[in-house]
């Protein structure tokens, strides 16, 4: 087991239940609610110091990898470069301000992978055009880097409290 | 297909149609087909031809994005008109899916393809009572084609979001997100005679009055004003003619009456149906007489009330056809520009030591009136003028439709102005005084030396010219303020720092490398000269080059405008300035005050009357400018703005507030200012990267620095008092946006060291 995929929190936090899941309903459930969902929230560290961004995402139809694309004046772009261990944070919370137990909700952790331009950009900055028009001009720009993030496992979490692991 | 969610409804039909599907004009247009009147034949492509293109495209996330970077009120008009252009680009650019394209291709194919058409905006609530679309979004005549007809329908969809109908749509509260448009495809039918009609006099609705104009040919001249049309008012409760007025047209002097009684008697009683129809008084637009008489669209009147001047309503009429643009080029260029010129000159040649007071008085007051007189030609002229850029922008895209829709402003390269031949022999002194490194060392102890104090230019040419090798370089120096730097800049003589013009091309002499004199990588300009002419084809090239000659002349004008603006309002300073020097030598006027325009009447009467004791200036006492950052724990770290020019570049910011700080500026530094002013873009090619307050793709920051390939953000709200002097930034002109400062997470390290540092002290 490498560094990224050691386990990330002691399963007894906040006395909820972790299981290892692969059970394909909740992949489907994880797929929903990705599909579902244009935002999210990347987080980094730099410093010893956590730090979390509102992005834009794709994703590969397995769920294996997400991509998405961020200016290189901004922090998280330093960040990155710091430290490649990322969290995903993707919840449907809009749908369902008024209930709590109704919220799906998953951390997806993993690694991310800056891309170069090139075959693979063109092919990852297409997926994210395909779900968000608006960024074509900043994926063509050059002060734009666009990155892969390699999942390691999801965790998702329901009716408040009820957390199960997925690995892709 | 389920009727409701048809594309296509001829006009035959069109009458059993909701307007919500078909829009106002064409509701209305069918209506009145089945009253009986004529109208050409046609068809209508619904809304929900739109809302799929729409959707399909994705385009409702490019316009959320486009008008959703900056708040709409923070919006200069230039940036909604940038935003609407990319808007139109995104527009032309799209797939016209094959489920809308083919319905509309088959009900040409119906209509007749070999048939001239119109294309006319039709939107639902486009004309109602309280609100009128009129002119906004557009309409086009004389399509035709197949790929003629698509590309129409695209541009009177985009329509919907030009300058013009997004600010009517803000004034009215309305969301243009929840706006749709219907296209009418009609035959174009031409008519020896056309014009219009009014059910009640739009400016005085209650008098019983109504108007007819007409004039020979098609409707579109006269309501473009391309036609000079002759107007009849009649009684409207009996239709009797109570006033005749012949048209100014070309070739026919006198005018033979376009109308008889009868034509007008039929056209009154057409008023009369429609307004019986509708239960309002109609503005009717119709084409031929007698049994061809067509209406070709009717709307209820409207009278509007004029704007102010400063309401950004004002810059919609700031949309000149090409008559107009055509009259205003040899306007400006034959007679204004040579006479503001002339007039400049004049004045930099007047000894005024010569004049007694009453005579400086005199003078002063002539120049103040001289200004004002200019700066009203400004507005009503060169402003409506500078649209010759703006007309060259739709005209390149329609024909070319780049990827980028700036594309064109590399036409407008290597245009010989005032400001780049003042900026060429700048950059002539530059390399002179390379050429003498011993001269340039002189000079930069001389400016930089804390003792030394050059108040008057008198002094620093002394200084100058003593230096060894001095001579030859300070003749250049003095041509240099007379010539190109007798000008105004923020209420100040530029000509009056000398030392801040000196410093600039010391920065400049002393920078890696020189910047190029203009007029260079002309091949650039003849392959986009290429292009656009290539893509009109040979029988519109002598229409294209006539919109690209109006472009460049209009952009290379707005410019010159500026700096010879500038010129008159710098010598009406002069003016002011020796009548403060006498009032001060003869002990009536307190020296070291400043005087402006607004203590011209105290200067000039105190001058006449020389006998009157001490003279009191009002003078505001000028704040220095503050930080707002000063007064606020909020600190910007990101600051969004349009991006005017590519690149991506980190520097230290200079603030330019005034001509006293252009000689701080020093090469690689973040020029941070309200505008980039035609008197200050010597600065540009020293600039590592541009920050402006001011928005826009074709003002002159964002063009000069497009030009030569310096990063630039501009339409950053209040961008000089939310940064600071030599603050470090990165200037993202592909993205615009500015980030302020390092990533850095010092406050969080020191809060976890401080922290680290307690528990220690408790664990003792």
């Amino acid at each position: 087991m490498n560094e990224i995929d050691g386990p990330l929190f002691d399963a007894e936090l906040d006395g909820s239940e972790i299981k290892i899941d692969r059970n394909p309903d909740l992949a489907d459930r994880i797929h929903r609610l990705v599909s579902g969902q244009p935002f999210c929230i990347l987080c980094t560290q730099g410093q010893s110091q956590p730090y979390g961004s509102l992005i834009a995402y794709a994703f590969t139809d397995d769920l294996k990898h997400f991509f998405f694309n961020t200016q290189i004046a901004t922090r998280k772009f330093k960040l990155l470069n710091e430290c490649r261990r990322v969290a995903l944070v993707i919840d449907s919370r809009c749908q369902h301000m008024d209930d709590m137990t109704r919220v799906d909700a998953v951390t997806v952790t993993g690694k991310a992978e800056q891309i170069q331009r090139g075959p693979e950009y063109q092919q990852g900055a297409e997926k994210l055009k395909a779900r968000h028009p608006y960024l074509a001009d900043f994926l063509d720009s050059t002060s734009t880097a666009l990155f892969r993030i390699d999942v390691v496992r999801y965790l998702h979490v329901t009716r408040f409290q009820e957390l199960s692991q997925w690995i892709p | 297909m389920d009727p409701l969610n048809r594309i296509i409804i001829p006009l035959s039909r069109a009458a059993e149609a909701e307007e919500k599907l078909i829009g106002g004009k064409a509701a209305k247009l069918s209506r009145l087909l089945r009253a009986g009147f004529r109208i050409p034949d046609g068809f209508c492509i619904t809304v929900h031809a739109y809302r799929r293109f729409i959707k399909l495209n994705r385009l409702d996330d490019k316009i959320k994005f486009e008008l959703g970077r900056k708040s709409f009120e923070s919006m200069r008009w230039e940036e909604i008109w940038d935003a609407a252009l990319r808007i139109r680009s995104a527009f032309q650019t799209a797939e016209l899916p094959t489920g809308i394209k083919d319905p509309i291709v088959k009900a040409f194919v119906q209509l007749g393809t070999e048939k001239t058409l119109a294309v006319r905006s039709t939107a639902p609530k486009e004309d109602s009572a309280r609100a009128s679309f009129a002119g906004l979004h557009e309409s086009y005549v004389g399509v035709k084609g197949e790929k003629g007809l698509l590309d129409a329908v695209r541009l009177v969809w985009a329509s919907l979001w030009s300058d013009a109908a997004l600010l009517y749509q803000h004034e009215l509260g309305l969301d243009p997100l929840n706006s749709s448009m219907a296209v009418v495809v009609q035959e174009l039918v031409e008519e020896h005679i056309s014009g219009v009609a009014f059910g009640c006099d739009p400016r005085n609705p209650k008098s019983d009055r109504a108007i007819i104009e007409a004039v020979p040919g098609l409707c579109r001249d006269l309501v473009d004003g391309v036609l000079d049309p002759s107007r009849w008012i009649l009684k409207r409760s009996s239709g009797q003619v109570i006033e005749t007025r012949s048209g100014e047209r070309e070739k026919e002097k006198p005018p033979a009456p376009l109308l008889s009684a009868d034509d007008l008697r039929q056209i009154y009683h057409a008023l009369q149906g429609i307004e019986t129809l509708f239960g309002w008084p109609p503005d009717v637009e119709w084409t031929g007489i007698d049994e061809q008489f067509t209406l070709l669209q009717a709307r209820p009147v409207t009278t509007s009330e004029p704007k102010p001047r400063d309401d950004k309503a004002y810059y919609l009429t700031l949309r000149p056809g090409e008559r107009r643009l055509k009259e205003l080029a040899k306007r400006v260029t034959r007679e204004l520009i040579p006479q503001l010129q002339d007039e400049g000159e004049n004045m930099a040649a007047e000894d005024m030591s010569q004049l007694d007071d009453g005579g400086l008085a005199e003078v002063i007051d002539s120049r103040q009136r001289s200004l004002e007189k200019w700066k009203k030609i400004y507005w009503d002229d060169f402003i409506p003028f500078a649209h010759g850029v703006r007309h060259l922008a739709t005209y390149y895209n329609d024909a070319v439709r780049p990827r980028d829709p700036y594309e064109f402003v590399g036409l407008l390269k290597g245009q010989s102005m005032i400001s780049t031949a003042r900026n060429d022999k700048i950059v002539d002194l530059a390399r002179q005084l390379r050429a003498q490194p011993a001269l340039m060392e002189s000079l930069d102890r001389l400016t930089a030396g804390p003792d030394v104090r050059f108040d008057s230019r008198e002094g620093l040419s002394a200084h100058m010219a003593a230096q060894p090798g001095g001579v030859e370089l300070t003749a250049a120096f003095e041509h240099l303020l007379d010539h190109y730097m007798d000008v105004s800049y923020g209420g100040e003589r530029v000509k009056n720092q000398p030392v801040q013009v000196l410093k600039n091309i010391l920065e400049m002499a002393r920078a890696r490398k020189l910047p190029e004199a203009s007029g260079r990588d002309l091949d650039s300009v003849s392959a986009l000269e290429k292009k656009l002419l290539d893509a009109v084809g040979p029988d519109r090239r002598a229409e294209a080059e006539e919109v690209l000659s109006i472009g460049r002349v209009s952009w290379k004008l707005r410019d010159d405008d500026n700096l010879l603006l500038g010129r008159i309002e710098s010598q009406f300073i002069r003016a002011l300035n020796e009548g403060a020097e006498r009032l001060v030598s003869a002990g009536r006027l307190q020296s070291g005050v400043e005087p402006d325009d607004k203590s011209s009447a105290v200067i000039t009467s105190a001058l006449r009357n020389s006998e009157g004791g001490k003279v009191v200036i009002p003078n505001e006492e000028q704040k220095p400018p503050v930080s707002s950052r000063k007064r606020s724990k909020v600190k910007p770290r990101q600051l969004i703005g349009q991006p005017a020019a590519p690149g991506l570049v980190s520097g230290r910011v200079r603030i330019i507030r005034s001509p006293k700080d252009l000689g701080d500026f020093q090469a690689g530094e973040v020029l941070v200012c309200d505008a980039i002013q035609p008197t200050m873009t010597h600065l540009v090619p020293l600039a590592g990267a541009i920050i402006e307050r001011r928005g826009g793709m074709l003002i002159h920051g964002a063009i000069i620095a497009r030009e030569m390939g310096i990063p630039c953000v501009n339409g950053v709200e209040n961008a000089a008092e939310r940064l600071e002097d030599g603050e470090l930034v990165t200037v993202d002109g592909h993205l615009g946006i500015v980030t302020v400062g390092e990533a850095e997470f010092d406050l969080e390290v020191r809060l976890a060291n401080v922290e680290m540092e307690k528990q220690k002290c408790n664990g003792r």
